[in-house]
């Protein structure tokens, strides 16, 4: 066993113990996910997803991998885009997420393939994917370049990455969004979702997560190409985008 | 799932090829002796989550 230490949030935990960490938060918050994001970003996130899936460039036929997937907003959108030629598959570590997403999905009228997995050991062939997107969920795994490698090999030479996930948001603006992260945040959780700790995580993993131009080099170490991001709510959140060659 | 979907997953630790036990709802990776459940219709693709394989157990396909 690794004694290894990495963050969960502010505070130091062995790396087995940030997995398990992690899956409580996400088991916790699964039936109320969908309405705490709506909440905590004012409705924001459906943009910044918006976004994303304008900029992947899918297109009918293509094969998605939606990493993360949870409650499958971008599964779902993806669908919409590569028709029934294509494929999309929601994937997710955590068992609670992925079946309240699935069941979302099919009552959407997409019964999209699923599967539990841990993006750090992708169970995908080689070269499979055109797209492969996270969102909001880099942030939560314990081995990010791991994660990163297993995006790169599951793509085929031209596809590329998307990761959608919050960043480091303009200097001036910092003070009022530790205002809203540190005390509002945890509040609102405590309301509708019956809890605080989870949300308190949000707040510090945020903060924790790497920057736009150290994301953009981790993209790059693991042989991401033209790696570029674009922020969005004044760097609150970024979406990088990297391709195979 | 459709079965043809299952094809395309392979074992998360080696990447090599699973077999689809229809009767057991599980995919086997016969290189690393692991068994992955496929709980209410989703694949299980963690090793952690996977059952060992007997020293006996017999794969088909």
């Amino acid at each position: 066993m690794s004694d290894s230490t990495t963050h969960f949030g502010f505070k130091t935990v062995n790396e087995t113990e940030k997995a398990q960490k992690v899956a409580e938060v996400f088991h916790s918050v699964a039936q109320k996910y969908d309405v705490m994001n709506d909440l905590m970003s004012a409705g924001l996130h459906r943009a910044w997803k918006f976004f994303t899936i304008e900029t992947s460039g899918a297109k009918a036929g293509d094969r998605v991998l939606d990493i993360a997937g949870g409650t499958g907003d971008l599964s779902k959108a993806f669908c919409k885009k590569v028709g029934k030629t294509g494929q999309v598959w929601l994937t997710d570590i955590n068992s609670s997420m992925l079946g309240v997403g699935r069941d979302r999905l099919l009552d959407a009228g997409f019964a999209v393939p699923t599967a539990q997995c841990d993006a750090e050991k992708l169970p995908f062939p080689d070269n499979y994917f055109d797209i492969v997107t996270v969102a909001f969920g880099l942030r939560n795994m314990t081995h990010k370049d791991a994660a990163l490698a297993e995006m790169y090999r599951v793509l085929r030479p031209g596809g590329r990455l998307l990761v959608l996930e919050f960043s480091k948001v303009w200097a001036p603006l910092k003070p009022a969004y530790d205002l809203y992260s540190f005390k509002l945040l945890p509040f609102m959780g405590k309301l509708v979702a019956q809890d605080a700790d989870s949300y308190q995580y949000l707040a510090e993993s945020i903060r924790m997560h790497p920057d736009q131009e150290t994301l953009k080099a981790m993209m790059q170490d693991v042989g991401f190409g033209r790696v570029e991001y674009h922020n969005m709510s004044a760097g609150i959140v970024a979406l990088h985008k990297g391709f195979k060659f | 799932m459709d079965p043809k979907l299952l094809e395309i997953l392979v074992c998360p630790v080696c990447k090599g090829p699973l077999v689809y036990d229809k009767a057991k709802q599980e995919l086997i990776s016969k290189a690393e002796r692991l068994a992955y459940p496929i709980r209410d219709g989703i694949p299980v693709m963690l090793a952690s989550e996977a059952r060992v394989l007997g020293p006996d157990e017999e794969v088909a396909g």
